[in-house]
């Protein structure tokens, strides 16, 4: 079990995350869902432990631990991992390296080509490099195979249909699957209803905080209902502001 | 063809150039060109048909003469392998290559010095790619552990109209010691050229870079790129320049120079000059640490800051 207890994150004293409480069950998908600008992505940079956002007040529990002070490389040995919303190209390095990380993760070729045919990719990819030559959908694919290659026990992905044609959302849904029947607690963070729809449960998340949680029909129409008009969009959340009523 | 008399100095230099990545059986090819140096000895030798492959001892090393004739396509690569086994000592080679018109070849050079303590290195390649004919020459090197191998490699190519030139340095698998690398490339008309060096320096190592494009033909084109690994207490000074000499010619220069931690010193300097004002030139240059975010993508699946970083080098030095 993940648990999230009061994160609060404040950048040029705006509270990006306000006392954001939430917890994550193994073998389930969440969704957290919410406009641009809530606050989706520095929450997935703060479970993953980023350099850059370990200053967040509040805790982060995994499997009765503390991981606070953890930094990214100990809380991904402990099973934690993030597929970025826009994945980082490599100079240099093929799809195959990439995916061993560098032989690290000793695969069979059975193993890589099955988890390329779930992200609709085949193993002529293996001789690819991981740079430009690669198209913004290739590049999020080979990053969704190398996560599940990772064998994770919380995985976040972070808008995990960013690059990718509307005609993948099957591809997506594979994916899922897949990292549900490993029994990794899964959390994909995205502003798209269809996407959030693929969850077992979801947040709603606003201001930093999450503001709903429930069945992900329930919460999509929250979302239509509160946000879609929503005039705050990108404001800070101050104490006592409209979202608090 | 090794001469029997170097039997034991060529298994000697074999081995350090299968450790470089090099194909040893490749030498005894009767198909491949090959040329092996040690110390002041051409102790092995081989050619083909269409290339022409003169040699001389001078008092410290070797001057070479490679002539391929017009129209030849050489199938195999040509395979150089310089090399020198004792501590002390210097070594000089003098390269002439000169293709003809219309000719392609590609040359796989190999220079390992395993044991050089206080040892030096001079090398000076002229290069004349004849008109429409292609060239590649890809230098590996391999010094001695303990930094004490200077080099100096100094490569004049002139590219004739029409013709294609690439040159790659790479030392990127042991200690550098002290290396000097000047390369140098006169581009004619619709000639064009990428020029590129790779170095990897570990404790006090010291390197100095200086590339320069002359594009003096018309609608002529070149790339010079210098990629640097700095780490430990290591130097590294890069020039890179391009010079726009006639109309329709385009260059790049580009520099990226990654350091670790806080003891080394590293500096780029790059210049273009104009002198046609339908020339065009571009330059970008970056030092700094290793990419955040590459670094954390590879961390936040169990890799250690260490291993993220030697395999995003890695990856950049290739
Ligand atoms: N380093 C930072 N400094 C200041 N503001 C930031 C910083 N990082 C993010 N923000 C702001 O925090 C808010 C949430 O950003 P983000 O988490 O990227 O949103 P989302 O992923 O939900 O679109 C945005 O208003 C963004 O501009
Ligand atoms: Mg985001």
């Amino acid at each position: 079990m993940l648990e999230v207890r009061e994160i609060k994150l404040v950048r040029d004293e705006r509270k990006i995350l306000n006392t954001l409480t939430a917890t994550f069950e193994s073998g389930r998908v969440y969704a957290i869902l919410g406009n641009n600008g809530v606050g989706k992505s520095t929450l997935s940079y703060v479970l993953m432990g980023l350099e850059s956002h370990r200053d967040y007040e509040g805790k982060v529990i995994f499997d009765g631990e503390e991981i606070d002070l953890l930094s990214v490389s100990e809380r991904a040995r402990k099973g934690i991992t993030l597929g970025w919303q826009e994945p980082v190209r490599f100079e240099g390095l093929t799809v195959k390296e990439y995916l061993t990380l560098g032989g690290k993760l000793r695969l069979s070729k059975e193993e890589l080509n099955e988890t390329l045919s779930i992200v609709g990719l085949n193993n002529e990819y293996l001789d690819r490099l991981v740079d430009e030559s690669l198209s913004g959908g290739e590049r999020k694919r080979v990053e969704l195979a190398s996560i599940i290659l990772v064998n994770p026990k919380v995985t976040i992905l972070d808008e995990p249909d960013s690059g990718i044609d509307i005609m993948s959302m099957e591809m997506i849904e594979r994916v899922l699957e897949r990292l549900r029947d490993k029994g990794s607690i899964v959390i994909i963070i995205t502003h798209r209803e269809e996407i959030a729809r693929m969850a077992d449960e979801a947040y709603l998340l606003c201001g930093g905080r999450i503001l709903a949680s429930g069945e992900p029909e329930e919460i999509v129409n929250f979302y239509r209902k509160l946000c879609d008009n929503c005039q705050h969009i990108n404001e800070p959340i101050t104490e006592g502001g409209r979202v608090d009523d | 063809m090794i001469n029997s008399n170097f039997e034991r100095e060529f298994t000697a230099i074999a081995k350090e150039y299968e450790k470089s990545g090099g194909n040893v059986s490749d030498f005894l090819r009767k198909d491949i060109v090959s040329i092996i140096v040690s110390g002041n000895k051409v102790i092995g030798r081989n050619t083909v048909d269409g290339v022409h492959v003169k040699a001389k001892e001078l008092d410290n090393g070797v001057e070479i003469w490679l002539e391929i004739d017009d129209g030849t396509v050489i199938e195999n690569p040509i395979h150089l392998c310089t090399g020198y086994l004792k501590p002390e000592g210097t070594q000089e080679v003098l390269i002439h290559n000169h293709l003809g018109d219309h000719t392609k070849a590609k040359f796989i050079s190999h220079c390992v010095f395993p044991s050089g303590v206080n040892f030096t290195h001079s090398m000076v390649a002229d290069t004349d790619v004849g008109k429409y004919s292609e060239m590649l020459y890809e230098d590996t090197h391999m010094h001695s552990k303990d930094g004490g191998v200077t080099v100096k490699a100094t490569y004049n190519t002139i590219v004739r109209e029409g013709g294609s030139f690439q040159n790659l340095f790479y030392l990127t698998k042991t200690r550098v010691g002290k290396l000097f690398v000047k390369m140098s490339v006169d581009l004619q008309k619709n000639a064009s050229a990428h020029i590129e060096s790779k170095v990897y320096e570990r404790e006090d190592d010291y390197l100095e870079i200086d590339e320069q494009l002359f594009l003096n033909g018309e609608g002529s084109s070149g790339i010079a790129k210098t990629t640097v690994f700095a780490t430990d207490r290591s130097k590294a000074k890069i020039i890179n320049k391009a010079y726009g000499n006639a109309a329709y010619s385009k260059g790049h220069i580009e520099c990226n120079e990654i350091i670790k931690g806080d003891s080394v010193e590293v500096g780029t300097v790059p210049e273009l000059y104009v002198r046609n004002e339908k020339a065009e030139l571009t330059h970008e240059a970056s030092i700094g640490r290793v990419n955040v975010k590459q670094m954390e993508t590879l961390m936040s699946k169990g890799l250690t800051e260490e291993e993220a970083t030697d395999m995003i080098v890695r990856g950049m030095l290739r």
